[in-house]
């Protein structure tokens, strides 16, 4: 076992809704982890890649630990990871970190305003923090 | 029905791992917004391919046009499978070629590449609803009030309602169908249903807890009316 701050692998999984600002900010979230906070430790999958079955996909899920972002209720980031036998360290729901900017406008499913972005960088430190933790294995 | 039945569903794959899944979204996002609102709806893949009925009932009831970031063309194969062939398929890798190689997958510093990328794509979206306008809706533009609006990434359409709060209008994403789900489960009109109402809308839209007041006028007059219209839902 290596250094315990050192973040360990993990896939970060976000819904992508396309109808709403929560699937953008989903899928912003998921950047900014693997591209600036845990690049080379990070990394997504395309959730309709999985949805469809490719074994390659699934294959990713089982093996490393599996964090995801949903933007609605309906939790399918989660839900599908699940059904594909992956390793859920954690489910995040971004609606959660939008309840914490109260009154705030976060933009759109097309753009995202500072608020917007603002919330993708909490929920991508959550992430990052995730990581961290021992059960992230 | 005849609002459904003018649109064309538009079914943009995840592609969170690549560019051009990026560009896929941002060009239906146009689509939806600016070029061709009135015709067109959104319908979310993960969860139309997890089994959402109400997504793949549309996508069967209605033309559709997938986009796909890649050849492994998720959207399209996955929207077959459920809901009959699709109107038609477009590939943002084939419709960019090099162009692609430009493109990021956060939006966040998106410049001139991906922006050009986006609106190329958008063009040829845009393109398709013209012809399946043509062919299989009369080309007929709707002008219904909500026929502008984006379906929602939660299984239905996510059009808006309007509620005027301190005399400012305020408009709440899927009002009509938290109505309607009200009404189905036996909600009667009238001061009594308030706070469920409230409730239920507050999963959706912020309310500052010293416009609750406002809030709930707004929403038991605009129930009772929606209730007036359509009474016979809320009586069975």
């Amino acid at each position: 076992m290596g250094n315990s701050d050192q973040p360990r692998a993990v896939l970060v999984i976000p819904c992508s809704g396309v109808g709403k600002v929560h699937g953008l900010i989903s899928r912003e979230a998921v950047y900014r982890v693997t591209d600036d906070l845990l690049p080379g430790r990070a990394d997504t999958v395309c959730l309709a890649l999985l949805v469809t079955g490719d074994a390659e996909t699934r294959r990713k899920v089982q093996e490393t630990p599996c964090v995801t972002l949903d933007g609605c209720p309906k939790l399918c980031a989660l839900k599908n990871v699940e059904l594909s036998g992956g390793k859920i360290a954690e489910g995040i729901r971004v609606y959660d970190a939008m309840k914490r900017h109260r009154g705030a406008t976060f933009g759109t499913a097309t753009e995202l305003s500072p608020e917007g972005w603002a919330v993708v960088d909490e929920l991508a430190a959550e992430v990052a923090q995730i990581a961290k933790r021992p059960d992230t294995v | 029905m005849t609002d459904a039945f003018s649109k064309v569903g538009i079914i943009s794959c995840s592609g969170e791992e690549i560019p051009e899944g990026t560009v896929a979204r941002q060009a239906v996002r146009r689509v939806l917004e600016a070029l061709r609102p009135q015709q067109t709806v959104t319908l979310c893949l993960p969860l139309f391919l997890a089994g959402e009925e109400g997504e793949r009932r549309f996508a069967r009831e209605h033309p559709t046009i997938t986009v796909d970031g890649c050849s492994k063309l998720c959207a399209k194969r996955g929207t077959e499978k459920y809901s009959g062939q699709v109107s038609a398929s477009l590939v943002v890798s084939d419709i960019l070629g090099d162009r692609a190689r430009g493109c990021r997958r956060s939006t966040r510093s998106e410049d001139k590449a991906d922006e050009e990328a986006a609106w190329l794509v958008a063009e040829r979206i845009a393109s398709e609803v013209d012809a399946l306008a043509g062919s299989e809706v009369g080309g007929e533009p709707n002008d219904s009030p909500a026929a502008g609006a984006a379906r929602c990434a939660c299984g239905g359409p996510s059009r808006e309602g309007e509620l005027r709060i301190k005399g400012k209008s305020v408009a709440i994403a899927g009002l009509p169908l938290i109505f309607q789900h009200l009404q189905k489960k036996g909600l009667a009109p009238g001061e009594d249903c308030g706070d469920v109402l409230l409730k239920t809308v507050r999963v959706y839209h912020f309310i500052d807890a010293h416009e609750e007041a406002d809030y709930r006028s707004a929403l038991v007059a605009a129930y009772q009316t929606h209730c007036q219209q359509q009474p016979q839902s809320w009586k069975a």
